[in-house]
């Protein structure tokens, strides 16, 4: 049965999040610019090092960012293909192999180029549009995939690039002290990259030929860490029933947050959104029209169908509250991070990242997420390439059906590879908790 | 003892390590330390006095494991977390794990809430190797599992005795080198099947009496010589943290091959380099993890400055391979991520290679050998043209 029609839109989205699309393209628009302005341009993936980047002029391009983008604009195919073609296989990092696809394009081009072959990328070629990188800086929490996809980018461009490496290491809390951002673990690792990254601070230096201008990056700290109050407090407003935004909402919201520019318009988003929010839960109005079932989404986002699955829930009544990759990332506690002295609150937020804590804490914030939003049930999309965010999920499923008594039904899809996701499978699970959800209410009544 | 016993003694106790560490525990009464592949100093733990394993991939069926990790994870990981789950890891008194892969990491987090009675101790080597603070962070990451080890076992790890440890070591690695020239050189018939099983036991035995089996299997192969001519000399390369099935191995060598070298783990990977057992031990060992990189490369680190697809074309010219074969074990991520460049490099330097994805489950080894045997046409044909006279 397929559910998504062309019948009236059911899913109730915020309008404020509209302007994240045209933040969105026009930092595009930035980055496309960014040699013919003379700017030098840094790839990076995973931590979100942009306001480094940003506060020494430096054009960054986060890579799951841009596969998102291609992605979620259904135009991830040439990229995916290129990257194919050299030989990357299917099974790897979907994000990965769209982001080296463009890199792929990119060096072809330049060949072309070479051998006196033109080879002019057409405006709507995004995987050629894509800037080559001056440098490269790689800070990945938790995933493997992250380190090896930089070193690959590095070789893909010949080595001629420089590169610099940030180790965040996985909080494996097995300490008697140790415990959510607490215990000796939490505070030598935070020490850590902290060192790091005044190194990384070095390797800007060297790359610009100038001071790094700190009180730009404590300008911008400033915003990052307001936007993300206002963030959070939407989000906890959501604890309303029926809850007036949902975890689609603030999927569309995750770029403002972590990669466009720190600058007051990301605030000015989410004061809006905060305000919407507030106005709805006024209102009584929910994000699912008839609100009948509260979900929890555990899992990355399928970024070839944010609208559709947002539809296809709202058509089932269930409202998807939270998430782990929503709720639990993207400068999640902005409390660590004191503006007039940003480093460290920077790396403990990047070790904050809703995978690089061991399963004992994860499970616990999870579980902790769903009694607040008191969820009826928990949807898993085991993302076939993202094995970061796949690794404790039966732990997870696990513990919602011992500890919470809920429901839990997983599907397979993935972040950037349509291929893997099959929607019949999807609606036939779904269907089934959510007629498991009825019949424990029907029971209990 | 002769070469077929010896052999024979090395395969029963990499068809059954875990068989074997019961034993080792009833004779010996101490502890047994497992350990996820592939950078585990066991020096550490023999100077402590128990008994270090590498944990090896099982050969049966997944089965509850399944319920633990999805079927897109690398079989290595699937069965690690498999036999945990069943009940086959109780004979270790503790576990060590301190890589990098994300698909390991994943594993070592559900091998943790299977064994709750078993001590897990992690330890995050970095991998980043040509960082300025990459040696110190080694060091400091060996130190730190130091005082773990010494704390779960409560006792020291004195510096005597890890030197004492780390030279057996060095004699067991020097040995299984020794015995890889011989191979290379053409003066022993000893098979692919057979060097496996060599590596894995030492992954396994308690290491002075592997290194005194060794000892002997030495003298014994010295006398013999490699009947094996005219055939088409192989490269075996990849296979990280699980040991290639021997039915691979053995239908490559019955295709009309003979392997001359590898860089699998099982293999010249695990013995390639020696710890330096003077001096400080933990800046031995820390130097030894750094020197393993540029020894012999391996994809799930990242250094610049290394290349993995030019020390394949080095050693295959060391060797005086006519080819190569990969092995690549099924999702195998860092693997993935390589491959690429080393297909480029070797079409650049017109050296053969073939692919060959390996699975956790039963593999269609007919297919498999009809793609080895066309394979190995190729490699003779343009080996003859490459060594055909002119007229």
């Amino acid at each position: 049965m397929n559910l998504v029609t062309s019948q009236p839109k059911v899913a109730n989205k915020l309008k404020s999040t509209r302007m994240a699309g045209k933040l969105v393209n026009e930092y595009w628009d930035m980055v496309f610019r960014a040699k013919e302005e003379g700017k030098l341009v840094c790839w990076y993936e995973g931590s979100a090092i942009n306001p480094f980047l940003e506060a020494a002029d430096i054009c960054w391009v986060h890579g799951e960012a841009y596969s998102a983008m291609l992605a979620a604009r259904h135009q991830e195919g040439p990229a995916q293909q290129a990257a194919e073609e050299r030989g990357y296989m299917k099974e790897l990092c979907s994000y990965a192999r769209t982001h080296l696809g463009c890199a792929v394009t990119n060096q072809r081009n330049r060949n072309d180029a070479d051998t006196g072959v033109t080879n002019v990328p057409d405006d709507d070629d995004l995987a050629a549009k894509l800037p080559a990188p001056d440098m490269i800086i790689s800070a990945y929490a938790y995933c493997s995939t992250g380190q090896q996809w930089d070193e690959m980018t590095s070789r893909l461009f010949g080595k001629k690039i420089p590169i610099f490496n940030v180790s965040i290491p996985w909080i494996w809390a097995s300490k008697k002290d140790a415990g959510y951002i607490r215990g000796q673990e939490w505070d030598e690792t935070s020490k850590y990259v902290e060192r790091q990254l005044y190194d990384m601070v070095k390797f800007i230096e060297e790359r610009t030929g100038k001071p790094y201008p700190w009180d730009r990056l404590r300008e911008l700290m400033g915003n990052v860490k307001r936007a993300s109050e206002l963030r959070l407090e939407a989000m906890d407003m959501c604890t309303a029933r029926p809850a007036p935004a949902s975890f689609f909402d603030w999927v569309v919201s995750i770029a403002p947050i972590n990669n466009l520019p720190a600058g007051p318009e990301i605030v000015e988003y989410f004061q809006a959104v905060r305000d919407e929010v507030a106005g709805r839960v006024a209102a009584g109005e929910g994000a699912v029209p008839r609100e009948k079932y509260r979900l929890f989404f555990d899992g990355i986002m399928n970024w070839n169908k944010v609208g559709w699955l947002a539809e296809k829930f709202a058509r089932y009544d269930a409202a998807v509250i939270a998430g782990r990759y929503t709720h639990m990332a993207f400068w999640q506690e902005p409390d660590l991070i004191d503006a007039r002295d940003p480093v460290l609150g920077m790396g403990q937020n990047y070790l904050i990242c809703p995978n690089n804590h061991s399963s004992p804490i994860l499970v616990d914030l999870i579980m902790d997420l769903c009694r607040k939003y008191e969820v009826d049930g928990m949807v898993i999309h085991a993302s076939r390439t993202c094995r970061a965010f796949t690794n404790p999920q039966f732990l997870i499923a696990d513990a919602a059906s011992k500890r919470l008594g809920i429901q839990t039904t997983m599907f397979e899809g993935d972040v950037t590879d349509e291929s893997f996701y099959k929607d019949e499978l999807v609606n036939s699970r779904v269907e089934a908790m959510l007629e498991a959800i009825d019949a424990r209410r029907m029971a209990a009544a | 003892m002769g070469k077929d016993a010896l052999l024979s003694q090395f395969h029963s106790v990499a068809a059954d390590p875990l068989g074997y560490a019961r034993d080792w525990k009833a004779r010996n009464g101490g502890p047994v330390i497992g350990s996820f592949p592939m950078n585990f100093p066991g020096e550490m733990v023999h100077a402590a006095g128990a008994l270090p394993m590498i944990i090896q991939e099982a050969q049966d069926q997944i089965t509850v494991g399944h319920g633990l990790l999805f079927p897109f994870y690398c079989g290595f990981t699937r069965s690690t977390v498999d036999q945990a789950a069943k009940g086959d890891l109780a004979v270790l008194d503790a576990i060590m794990f301190g890589d990098h892969c994300v698909q390991l990491l994943g594993a070592a987090d559900a091998v943790r809430v299977q064994l709750p009675e078993t001590r897990v101790i992690f330890f995050q080597l970095i991998s980043s190797m040509c960082d300025p603070w990459t040696f110190g962070r080694a060091r400091e990451t060996f130190l730190g599992l130091k005082v773990e080890l010494e704390e779960f076992l409560d006792r020291p790890v004195d510096d005597d005795a890890l030197r004492a440890s780390i030279r057996l070591f060095n004699r067991n690695r020097q040995i299984i080198r020794e015995i890889y020239e011989l191979r290379t050189a053409g003066k022993t018939d000893l098979s692919a099947s057979q060097m496996q099983d060599i590596v894995k036991s030492s992954m396994v035995m308690d290491k002075a009496e592997h290194t005194a089996l060794l000892e002997q299997l030495l003298l014994e192969i010295q006398a013999g010589a490699d009947q094996r001519r005219g055939l088409v000399r192989l490269h075996l390369s990849g296979h990280f943290c699980q040991a290639p099935k021997q039915e691979i191995l053995d239908m490559i060598e019955e295709c009309g091959a003979v392997v001359v070298g590898d860089d699998l783990y099982h293999g010249f990977r695990y013995i390639s380099t020696d710890v330096n057992a003077e001096g400080d031990p933990l800046d031995g060992l820390a130097r030894w993890y750094l020197d393993r990189n540029t020894g012999v490369p391996c994809p799930t680190r990242v250094q610049n400055d290394v290349d993995w697809d030019a020390f394949l074309i080095d050693a295959m010219k060391r060797e005086e391979a006519h080819g190569m074969i990969v092995l690549m074990a099924k999702f195998c991520e860092p693997h993935m991520y390589y491959y690429p460049e080393v297909k480029e490099a070797f079409e650049k330097h017109n050296m053969p290679h073939l692919l060959i994805e390996t699975e956790h489950e039963s593999m269609a080894l007919e297919g498999l050998k009809t793609r080895v045997e066309t394979f190995l046409e190729i490699v003779k044909r343009q080996h003859a043209a490459k060594t055909a006279i002119p007229a």
